[in-house]
């Protein structure tokens, strides 16, 4: 018996570097567009350039024909594929039929309409070119509020009111609310439409075994196993013969957290020429068909009482729909109801929901999903109330926060708030901002005639989705830790990282608890083939869902670990820890390489124990987590050009427990990036006839580097009683945080010339067009 | 989008008119005119082209086929436009109504209506459509004189 002892450092809590990050640097990761595959053939796909348009005919004839053109198909040619599915539901949701390719009519501009599969995806793409396709245009409608309008063009001849839903939630007494308060204040809110942007656009590859009736599909996907499943059933495939395999993705962000029609399509193309098929997806097709974000128009109303005292708040929500629903889109706005009452102490709500179609591409999950729009709908209310009341609006927060006793705390709105300090990420973020200064200093700039704003945010975030009968796939997630016989520890999981950095974050859980150096540890996902039936990655869900199955599963092995070693070291008396179960009385010791050897070896077995050492859990989380925390943001607005400059940016998150600071930080850099892109530049707009006018990163402006301010981070630490790490979630926190903190920083800077609200995104044209409009 | 306009030609309103609905003028001097033939007249009375044009804006280019339709002829003062053409980056519809006012030894051509675009061009080209459009007219009308002077 070994006496060795080794003693490992603790990792969660440390900033260790990603594990990821050599093969992202180094550019040796590989990304779907890297493979290539002995005889792959390329696809390339027709879009429609009208919002809506019935097809009169095509004429496929010369593109058949092109050099290397080896098929075309169309709508007819895929009338046997699955549609795209939807998988939320509502009562009385209104599902339109979502063929892979457009059949007889076209939808909105990029409305895939046919497909050419070549040896070459640039001959494929000029190929595309010699397809005549007849259209007879017709009426088109791209706003939600103007489709609503009685007469608008109907999206879906057969709704020609183009509602796909509508959904009322109330909760206490809003009626009685609103007739006792002493203050009602009212507002249009809207959150537009977003383009979610990852740096790597979709892609997938498809590879038909035709002897073993077999499809793998690699694609560039969030949810590996939901989609094997999904696409499974679109191609009438069975489950188990089809492997999906994601490689390196380049960020979701919730746009590939969803199943599109170029999977099957790709899919199908492969099976039917018999060869591997690559489609990737253009910059400019990922601005027109994958989906949007976002595309809210909210009214709400707030009660309170003159001292404050929030009473009862009310939303009438139209949520843009797009023409179709995709995976999630349905219910989306769903989540922005359950999160109205933000961190306060709403006992009064009702929110109503109109789901709208227009010729657009479908809204979807995009960071946040939902929860930023609500956050940004509270947030501002409570800003206009601060304004009418002429209180501050850090002490209108604070008066109406849920307080510490409280938890857990249920909600107006039916959901059980886990944990939390509200106030506390607040008087932190006011310190180090030194509040009282900063409005002196703010007096001061006024004075001078400057335009200065303090913007307050204090959100409240529903996520680690989530207990599965609130989720419409299943909530749980799925680990496997195998120990090899020499030691060497591999864990599997079913969430899907793809930028969040859970190698990384996971080793560090796996290698404390099992006492080994990281080194020994790899985390494998995204394939199918290799790992356990897993939910994916979306909704900060990876680790706190992800990684509670990891700490369970790593549970079961430390009590298997220990009952080795109690056999191995002949005694009861035995402690597991630091890679070593130690004899207490004794001293000796074996190593975890030792017992994994045993294991696998057999010669001996304790009682009632199998062979190997590998553990395998699914955990279902008993309830969703609730991080919150308090952002603000100081601006300067120029005058003459109505440019908003972020002089300061204070982000304190309270997102539980903290596995790696430095990557928490990441994402909250991340998060407030996109909320600053939808804050101040961001915008698909579509025009009045559906076409989308924002349709190349020269007309949409995601922010560069040289536009972001220095962010500077706190956090307050509230565990979760939910997982058993005590994690939150903080994948979204900066996107939720962000938006209404910047809104509100720049109307409190145009509120000398009389400004009350303002729309996003701020742009300097917007802010100038306010401010001379304020003047006049 | 909404274009208006005006560009004084060097000659009087009713040779002004009548070059302007001159075929073989208008494909001598619209930029990127590959051709421009009569069709006929069509149901509702209008004098109809066919028409194929290449087109150039922001990142891309492409060639354009369609119609030119001149309708509600009112000589020597005003009459309508009526383009359509599609390709294979986009469509564009366009209609307005031209008005000749003597002005001086020439004429003030007037021009007002709208044009629509779809497909890439509008997705990608939106932002310098209303540029193109004002630097192509400007580019016509400055061909016309010449072509006139050439046919006299």
């Amino acid at each position: 018996m070994s006496t060795t002892i080794s003693v490992t450092e603790k990792l969660v809590g440390k900033s260790v570097r990603r594990r990821e990050d050599p093969r992202l640097i180094t550019g040796t990761a590989t990304y779907v567009d890297d493979l290539k595959l002995p005889g792959m053939h390329h696809a390339c796909i027709l879009r429609s350039p009208h919002a809506a348009a019935k097809i009169r005919s095509i004429d496929i004839s010369a593109a058949q024909s092109h050099p290397g053109v080896v098929a075309v198909f169309t709508g007819p040619d895929v009338a046997g594929v699955g549609p795209v599915p939807c998988g939320a539901s509502l009562p009385g949701l209104r599902v339109p039929h979502h063929a892979i390719l457009a059949t007889g009519r076209v939808y909105y501009v990029g409305h895939a309409v046919a497909v050419v599969v070549a040896t070459d995806r640039y001959v494929a793409a000029d190929a595309l070119d010699l397809i005549e396709v007849d259209y007879e245009p017709t009426a088109a409608v791209a706003d939600p509020e103007k489709a609503l309008e009685p007469g608008a063009p109907a999206v879906h001849p057969e709704w020609p009111d183009n509602v796909s839903f509508t959904y009322h939630q109330e909760g206490g007494e809003p009626e009685k609310a609103f007739a006792e308060a002493e203050v009602v204040v009212k507002q249009r809110i809207t959150s537009q439409r977003l383009v979610p942007m990852p740096m790597e656009t979709r892609g997938c590859v498809a590879e038909y075994h035709a002897a073993e009736k077999s499809l793998t599909l690699w694609s560039s996907t969030q949810i590996p196993h939901l989609l094997r499943t999904l696409v499974g059933q679109m191609l009438g495939l069975i489950e188990n013969r089809v492997r999906v395999i994601t490689p390196e993705v380049g960020g979701g962000f919730g746009c590939k957290l969803n199943v599109y029609a170029e999977e099957a399509l790709t899919s199908f193309v492969a099976m039917k020429i018999g060869k591997p098929v690559k489609w990737i997806e253009s910059r400019r097709e990922n601005f027109l068909c994958t989906i949007h974000g976002r595309g809210h128009v909210d009214y709400y109303e707030i009660a309170a009482k003159r001292d404050g005292t929030v009473l009862g708040l009310r939303l009438k929500l139209i949520q843009d729909l797009g023409a179709y629903q995709q995976l999630l889109t349905p219910a989306i706005p769903t989540l922005s109801v359950l999160m109205m009452p933000g961190l306060y102490k709403f006992r009064n709500i009702s929110a109503d929901i109109v789901g709208v179609f227009t010729n657009c591409v479908p809204t979807d999950a995009y960071r946040g999903a939902g929860r930023p729009e609500a956050t940004h709908g509270v947030e501002r209310m409570m800003d206009l109330l601060a304004v009418e009341l002429k209180m501050d609006p850090a002490e209108i927060r604070l008066k109406n926060f849920i307080g510490n006793d409280e938890f857990p705390y249920a909600t107006a709105t039916g959901l059980s708030y886990d944990s939390g300090d509200y106030a506390a990420p607040l008087k932190k973020a006011l310190d180090l901002v030194n509040y009282r200064e900063l409005r002196e200093d703010q007096r001061k700039a006024r004075e001078q005639g400057r335009l200065m704003g303090i913007g307050i945010s204090t959100y409240g975030e529903l996520c680690a989705f989530g207990p599965s009968p609130a989720t419409p796939a299943g909530g749980w997630e799925s680990a496997t830790v195998k120990i090899d016989p020499s030691g060497k520890v591999t864990v599997l999981t079913g969430a899907s990282p793809h930028g969040q950095g859970e190698e990384t974050t996971f080793a560090q859980i796996a290698a404390d608890e099992l006492g080994v150096p990281i080194d020994d540890v790899i985390v494998l996902h995204g394939d199918t083939a290799i790992v356990q039936y897993g939910i994916g990655t979306f909704g900060s869900r990876g680790t706190a869902v992800g990684g509670a199955a990891l700490y369970f599963a790593l549970k079961d092995l430390r009590a298997k670990i220990k009952k080795f070693g109690e056999m191995m070291l002949e005694s009861d008396d035995v402690t597991f820890s630091g890679g070593v179960c130690t004899c207490n009385k004794t001293g000796n010791t074996v190593s975890l390489a030792q017992i994994a050897g045993m294991s696998y070896r057999a010669m001996r077995l304790p009682v009632n124990e199998e062979p190997g050492m590998q553990a395998t859990r699914f955990w279902e989380p008993p309830n969703f987590a609730f991080p919150f925390g308090a952002h603000i943001a100081v601006t300067e607005i120029d005058r003459e050009t109505g440019h908003v400059a972020v002089s300061r940016y204070v982000a304190v998150d309270d997102c539980g427990n903290i596995i790696n600071p430095l990557l928490v930080a990441g994402q909250v850099h991340g998060g407030v990036a996109q909320g600053l892109g939808q804050s101040l530049w961001e915008q698909a707009v579509y025009d009045d006839t559906g076409q989308l006018i924002t349709g190349e990163l020269m007309d949409y402006a995601v922010p560069k580097a040289t536009m972001m301010p220095w962010i500077e981070t706190a956090h307050t630490t509230t565990p979760s009683p939910v997982n058993p790490l005590g994690v939150k979630g903080v994948g979204e926190a900066g996107t939720i945080g962000c938006s209404p903190a910047v809104v509100n920083s720049v109307v409190d800077a145009l509120s000398p010339p009389g400004v009350r609200h303002i729309d996003m995104p701020m742009t300097p044209e917007k802010v100038w067009k306010v401010l001379e409009g304020a003047r006049a | 989008m909404k274009i208006s306009g005006s560009y004084e030609l060097a000659l009087p309103p009713a040779r002004a008119y009548t070059i302007l609905q001159d075929p073989a003028i208008l494909a001598r001097c619209m930029p990127g005119c590959d051709h421009l033939n009569r069709i006929g007249e069509t149901e509702d009375g209008h004098v109809a082209y066919e028409m194929k044009m290449k087109m150039a804006i922001s990142s891309v280019q492409g060639l354009f086929a369609g119609t030119v339709k001149l309708a509600d002829p009112n000589e020597p003062s005003s009459f309508r436009l009526i383009v359509e053409g599609s390709g294979k980056i986009g469509f564009m519809k366009g209609e307005g109504v031209l008005t000749f006012v003597e002005s001086g030894a020439g004429t003030d051509v007037r021009y007002e209506g709208e044009v629509n675009v779809g497909g890439v061009i509008a997705g990608v080209g939106q932002r310098l459509l209303d540029v193109t459009a004002k630097h192509i007219i400007k580019k016509f009308f400055g061909k016309v004189v010449g072509a006139a002077g050439e046919m006299e």
